[in-house]
C-alpha cells in the first residue's frame, strides 16, 4: 500500500533515526510507532522502509543486531551509532530551519 | 570510503547468509502485521491475506535492499552470468553454431596475426639488425637489367670497401657449393663464402668457437668452415667436440673453426633479388679469401652496419661519391647508381604485401563470422521479446536486461575465443606442414602473449559489436503491445529486420569479394598448368653433377671431359631413352646472363645494351627435355673449340633482336669485344625457366665444348636431364653407378623427377588458391545459411499475410515470386556492393595473377551469377513453406 502522504528520501531516514534514538527497535516496530505518533497520517510502505533501513546501515549511522522480540521469536534491532546521532541532529537543525523559513513566509501579510 | 568498500566486501563474502537474515526479517514484518489483523479482529487467513498484500511484493523488495547495499552490480553480473550459461546449454543448436563460427573466424585472425607478427613485428634475430644496410646496383629503366637489384662484383667490392665511409664494417657474400667426402657418400652441400666483415656486420657471435675473422679471409688460411646450427644437428650429431676437427671439403682438409646458434641463418635467401644466387639454406660458412685486383661476375651480395650517426642522406652521398668514382674507371657504365636497403626492410620485401593480404581476406572472414552470429542473435533476442516484457512487468529494469543480454553474448564470444585458440594453432600447425617454404621465419610463428592480447580483444570486440545491437532492439518494451499481440507475431519494433536485414546484404558483399579473389587464383592456376613451358615433363629426371674445387678438376677441359664421359654412361643405360645436360634445366634455378653485341648495330652505352641468359648446353639436351628444335641443327659433339663457334637462341631472342629474319647464320657474341663472334646455328622453342609464371627471356645456349672465356659461366656443376622410356624406379641406382664409374667421390645432388620440380615451383601458388577457395566457400556458405535465415523468419512472420492474399486469389506462383523476389533484393543489393568492393581491392592482388586481369569481368560475372543463384537457393525451402501455407488456417490464427 503506497504511502498516503508523500515522504522524501531524507525525511524518512531522519523520522527513523528518530524513533530509534531513545531505544533500539526492530523495522516493524519503527514502522507502527511513526504511524501511532503521527495519528496515522505518517504510513511508511514497507518497500520503502527496509531498503531506507539498510541504506542507513550501509552508510554507518545505525547498527543491527539480532535479539529476541516481545513474543520471544527472532527479530532485527537497530540502535544508533554516534555518527548516527550526529547525522540526526544536523538533520534536526536543517529541518528546524527549513520550516520555520517556510512558516515565517506563509504567515507574512502581503 | 574505506568503509564503504569494506561492507561492500563483507556484504559479497557473507551474501548467503545476509540473505537468510533478510528473508528471515521481512517474515518476522509479515507475522506481526498479521497478529496486527488478527487482534482486530479478522480470521487468521484473513489477516494472513491482508497482511501480504499490505507488504507487497517480496522480490521487489529484496532487490531494493540488496541495491541499497551496494552490492547489486556484482551480485546481478554474477547471476546473469550463470543464467546465461543455463540458457547457452538449453539451446545446444544456437550455441554450437555460434560459438564455431565465431571461432572460425576468430581463430583464422589469430593465426594469420601470429603469422604477421613473426615475419614483420619481431625483430630480425641478428644483433646488429637494427643498423645493418644491404647495397644493389642499379642500372637506368628502360636496359637489359633495368628495375632490378643487381649484386656486386669482386673488383667493385673491393673499389667500395677501400674508399667508403659510412660502415663500420663492410662484407661481401656468394653461395658456394660444398663437397662434402670421406664419410659413406658424397654429399653437396650449399653455403657461402664470406670476407672477414660479414660476421661483424650482423653482429653474430658463435655458439661454439668462433666465426671467421681477418687472419682466415686470406690465401692459406682459408680452409676454415664455421658450420649452421642444423647441419651440426643433422651430419655431425651436434658433437660438442666438433671445433678443431678436419674434414673433407671439396677435396680439401678444412678446420671446423665454430658453430652458429639455431636462430643464425643468414643468408636464407628471404627477401632477396632474384640476381642474387644463394642457397636456400645456409649450410656452412668458409671464407673468400678474395685477393687483391680481384675480377669477377656480379654474383656477391654487400652487407655492412653502419657507422653510429651516419643518417641516410650521408650514406647516399657516400654511395654517389662511389658511383662517381666507378663511372670515371668504366666509362661505359655511365648511368648505374647504387641503392641501400636496410636489412630489416629486406628480408621482408617479397612476404609483406602477401601477408597484409591475407590479413585483409581473414579480417574478411571475421566480419562474415561476425555478422552471422549477430543474425543468429538478434534473432534469437527477438524472439525473446515475450520473456523480456514480462521480466519487465515483474520489475526489472531495462538496463538490467540489457545488461545481462551483453554478459550473454560475452560469455558465447569467450567460448568461440577460447576454441578460436585451438582453431588458430591448428591453422597454424598446418600451414607450417603444407605451406610453402618462401614464408621466412615461418617456425617463429606461435601463439605467444602478443597474440593471444589480440586474439582476447578481438573476442571482446566481436562480443559486444554482435551482442549490443540486438540488445537495443529487443529490449524496446511496450508492455501492452507486445502482450498484446500474442503468438509468433510479436512484430512491434521495425528496426530488427532492418538491422538483419543490412547485415545479410554486408555477408553476401563479402562473400561476393573472397570468392571473386578465389576464383582470379583458380584461372591463375588453371592458367599456369596449361602454359605451354616449352618442355616435355613426363618420364624425365634430372639431377646435378657438382665437381669438387680441387686440382684434379681445376681445368674447364678436364671438367668437360668428365661431363661427357658421365653423359656416354649414362646413354648407355637401356632404360635411358635420350640425356644430355645443361647449365640449368628449365626450374633449376637461375641461369647466367650478359651483354651481347651484334655485329652491324650501333654501339650504345652499356646500359641500354642488348643482353641474354647465357648457359652451357650438351648435344641431346633438348631432345631429353622434349623442347623443340624450331630451326636448324642442335649442338653435335663435333662442336669443338677448334671449329667455327656457334650457338642455339631460343624464339624470343631470335623475334627481339632480328625480327623478320632468319637469325640462323647470323652472328652474335658477349659484349667484350675481344671473346670472338658464334654463328648461330639454330633456333629452339622458348621455355619457362625459373618458373611457369615468368615470361621468357632470350636465351643463348653454347656448347659445353667450346668454353673460351673459361672463367665464366661456370662449369663448376651441370644439370643433367634424361627422358626415360616409361617408368623406372631403379634409375637413381643406375646413375648412381654410371657416375661411380667415371669418379665414385662425385656426389649425384638433387635426384628428382622434372614432374616435382615443376610442381614444387607452384606451391605457392597452389597453397594460395586452396586457401583462399576454402575461405570462398566458407564466406559462401555462411551467406546462404544467413539467407535462409532471414527469409525463413520473414515468412514465418508474414504467414497471416500471406493467408489473406491466397484466400484473395493469388495463386502458389505468386507467392513463390513474392518470396523469391524479396530475396533476390536483398542478394542483389549484396552483390551490387560486392562487386564495387571486390573491383576495388582486387587490384591489390595483380602481383599474384597470371593470365588474367584483376579486373576480369568473366570472373566477376560469373561469381555474380553463383550468388545470386546460392541466395536463391537458400530461399527454396522458405518459399516452399510459404507456397504450402493454408489460408484458412493463416487466417484463423490471426
Amino acid at each position: 500500500m503506497p504511502p498516503s502522504s508523500d515522504l522524501m528520501q531524507g525525511t524518512l531516514d531522519m523520522l527513523i533515526l528518530k524513533s530509534i534514538a531513545l531505544k533500539p527497535q526492530h523495522g516493524w516496530a519503527i514502522a507502527q510507532r511513526i504511524q501511532q505518533i503521527s495519528k496515522d497520517v505518517l504510513q511508511i510502505g514497507q518497500g520503502s522502509l527496509y531498503p531506507a533501513l539498510h541504506r542507513l546501515e550501509y552508510k554507518g549511522w545505525i547498527r543491527a543486531q539480532w535479539g529476541a522480540s516481545e513474543n520471544n521469536r527472532r527479530a532485527r534491532y537497530y540502535a544508533l551509532t554516534a555518527a548516527g546521532r550526529k547525522q540526526l541532529e544536523a538533520e534536526l537543525e536543517n529541518w528546524e530551519r527549513l520550516t520555520g523559513a517556510v512558516n515565517l513566509v506563509l504567515k507574512a501579510s502581503y | 570510503m574505506l568503509n564503504d568498500l569494506r561492507y561492500r566486501l563483507h556484504a559479497l563474502s557473507r551474501r548467503d547468509r545476509m540473505e537468510a537474515e533478510l528473508d528471515e526479517e521481512l517474515r518476522f514484518h509479515v507475522e506481526c502485521e498479521t497478529e496486527k489483523y488478527c487482534r482486530a479482529g479478522m480470521s487468521e487467513e484473513e489477516a494472513q491475506r491482508r497482511a501480504r498484500i499490505a507488504f507487497g511484493g517480496h522480490e521487489q523488495m529484496k532487490e531494493d535492499v540488496r541495491e541499497a547495499r551496494g552490492t547489486s552490480l556484482l551480485e546481478q553480473s554474477w547471476q546473469d552470468a550463470r543464467y546465461a550459461l543455463r540458457k547457452l546449454r538449453k539451446n545446444p543448436g544456437f550455441t554450437t553454431v555460434a560459438a564455431l563460427t565465431l571461432a572460425l573466424g576468430i581463430g583464422a585472425s589469430t593465426a594469420a596475426f601470429s603469422l604477421a607478427d613473426a615475419v614483420l613485428l619481431q625483430p630480425l634475430p641478428y644483433s646488429h639488425a637494427s643498423r645493418d644496410v644491404m647495397v644493389w646496383g642499379e642500372t637506368p629503366v628502360g636496359s637489359f637489367y633495368g628495375n632490378v637489384d643487381l649484386p656486386f662484383a669482386a673488383q667493385e667490392y673491393q673499389l667500395y670497401a677501400g674508399m667508403q665511409q659510412a660502415f663500420q664494417t663492410i662484407g661481401v657474400f656468394r653461395k658456394k657449393s660444398f663437397n662434402l667426402t670421406g664419410t659413406s657418400e658424397p654429399e653437396l652441400q650449399e653455403g657461402v663464402e664470406v670476407s672477414a666483415g660479414f660476421f661483424p656486420a650482423l653482429g653474430g657471435s658463435a655458439q661454439l668457437g668462433r666465426t671467421i675473422t681477418a687472419q682466415d679471409d686470406q690465401a692459406g688460411h682459408e680452409h676454415v668452415a664455421v658450420l649452421s646450427h642444423w647441419l651440426w644437428q643433422t651430419h655431425y650429431h651436434g658433437d660438442r667436440n666438433i671445433v678443431g676437427k678436419t674434414v673433407d671439403v671439396n677435396g680439401s682438409p678444412t678446420t671446423i673453426i665454430g658453430v652458429m646458434p639455431v636462430s643464425f641463418v643468414f643468408p636464407d635467401g628471404a627477401g632477396m633479388p632474384a640476381g642474387l644466387d644463394l642457397p636456400r639454406r645456409t649450410a656452412m660458412w668458409v671464407p673468400i679469401a678474395l685477393p687483391p685486383g680481384a675480377v669477377g661476375s656480379n654474383d656477391m651480395g654487400l652487407i655492412g652496419e653502419l657507422k653510429a650517426g651516419v643518417t641516410w642522406a650521408q650514406l647516399k652521398q657516400d654511395l654517389a661519391r662511389y658511383d662517381a668514382r666507378f663511372i670515371e674507371q668504366h666509362p661505359r657504365a655511365k648511368g648505374y647508381w647504387s641503392r641501400a636497403v636496410p636489412l630489416t626492410e629486406q628480408a621482408v620485401t617479397d612476404t609483406r604485401l602477401p601477408l597484409l593480404l591475407w590479413m585483409g581476406a581473414v579480417l574478411v572472414v571475421l566480419l562474415i563470422a561476425c555478422s552471422n552470429v549477430a543474425g543468429l542473435t538478434l534473432n534469437r533476442s527477438v524472439g525473446r521479446r515475450k520473456e523480456f516484457t514480462l521480466r519487465g512487468a515483474l520489475g526489472a529494469r531495462r538496463t538490467r536486461l540489457m545488461r545481462q543480454l551483453t554478459i550473454e553474448n560475452l560469455l558465447l564470444a569467450s567460448l568461440g575465443g577460447g576454441f578460436g585458440l585451438l582453431v588458430a594453432e591448428a591453422s597454424l600447425w598446418t600451414v607450417k606442414r603444407f605451406g610453402p617454404a618462401t614464408l621466412p621465419r615461418l617456425e617463429d610463428a606461435s601463439l605467444n602473449f602478443a597474440v593471444a592480447a589480440f586474439a582476447l580483444v578481438i573476442t571482446l570486440g566481436t562480443g559486444l559489436f554482435f551482442g549490443l545491437t540486438p540488445a537495443v532492439g529487443a529490449t524496446r518494451m511496450n508492455l501492452a503491445e507486445a502482450l498484446r499481440e500474442g503468438g509468433q507475431r510479436s512484430i512491434g519494433s521495425v528496426t530488427a529486420p532492418r538491422i538483419r536485414n543490412g547485415l545479410l546484404v554486408l555477408q553476401v558483399a563479402l562473400a561476393m569479394v573472397l570468392v571473386v579473389a578465389a576464383g582470379l587464383l583458380l584461372r591463375t592456376f588453371y592458367d599456369m598448368l596449361h602454359t605451354d613451358a616449352g618442355f616435355d615433363a613426363t618420364h624425365v629426371v634430372t639431377f646435378e653433377l657438382p665437381l669438387p674445387a680441387s686440382a684434379q678438376y681445376a681445368d674447364t677441359n678436364r671438367m668437360a671431359q668428365v661431363y661427357s664421359e658421365v653423359l656416354d654412361r649414362l646413354a648407355e643405360i637401356p632404360a635411358v631413352q635420350s640425356a644430355g645436360f645443361a647449365s640449368v634445366v628449365p626450374m633449376g634455378g637461375e641461369t647466367d646472363s650478359t651483354i651481347i653485341r651484334i655485329p652491324g648495330r650501333p654501339a650504345t652505352r652499356q646500359a641500354d645494351a642488348p643482353g641474354a641468359n647465357y648457359q652451357f648446353v650438351s648435344p641431346g639436351f633438348f631432345p631429353a627435355m622434349g623442347t623443340p628444335l624450331e630451326e636448324g641443327r642442335d649442338v653435335a659433339a663435333s662442336d669443338v673449340l677448334t671449329a667455327q663457334r656457334v650457338t642455339i637462341v631460343n624464339r624470343t631472342m631470335a623475334n627481339l633482336y632480328w625480327p623478320g629474319q632468319d637469325p640462323v647464320g647470323k652472328q652474335v657474341g658477349v659484349g667484350m669485344v675481344k671473346i670472338p663472334l658464334r654463328t648461330i646455328i639454330g633456333v629452339v622453342a622458348d621455355t619457362k625457366q625459373a618458373s611457369l609464371r615468368e615470361p621468357p627471356s632470350p636465351e643463348m645456349y653454347v656448347p659445353f665444348t667450346q668454353n673460351e672465356i673459361r672463367t665464366w659461366p661456370s662449369m663448376q656443376t651441370m644439370q643433367y636431364a634424361l627422358r626415360l622410356r616409361g617408368d623406372d624406379s631403379g634409375i637413381a641406382a643406375a646413375v648412381r653407378r654410371a657416375v661411380d664409374a667415371v669418379d665414385p667421390d662425385l656426389p649425384v645432388a638433387r635426384f628428382t623427377r622434372l614432374r616435382m620440380m615443376v610442381d614444387a615451383s607452384m606451391t605457392a601458388d597452389r597453397f594460395a588458391l586452396l586457401l583462399l577457395s576454402g575461405f570462398g566457400l566458407l564466406a559462401l556458405v555462411l551467406a546462404a545459411v544467413g539467407m535462409y535465415g532471414v527469409i525463413a523468419y520473414s515468412v514465418l512472420q508474414r504467414t497471416a499475410e500471406i493467408g489473406v492474399r491466397m484466400a484473395l486469389g493469388a495463386g502458389r506462383g505468386d507467392i513463390l515470386g513474392m518470396v523469391l523476389r524479396q530475396g533476390g533484393v536483398l542478394a542483389l543489393t549484396g552483390i551490387g556492393i560486392g562487386l564495387l568492393a571486390a573491383w576495388m581491392t582486387t587490384r591489390l592482388m595483380t602481383s599474384f595473377l597470371y593470365g588474367v586481369k584483376a579486373a576480369d569481368p568473366a570472373t566477376f560475372a560469373a561469381v555474380a551469377v553463383l550468388l545470386l543463384a546460392v541466395a536463391l537457393a537458400a530461399c527454396i525451402v522458405p518459399a516452399r513453406r510459404a507456397m504450402g501455407v493454408d489460408p484458412m488456417v493463416a487466417l484463423r490464427t490471426e
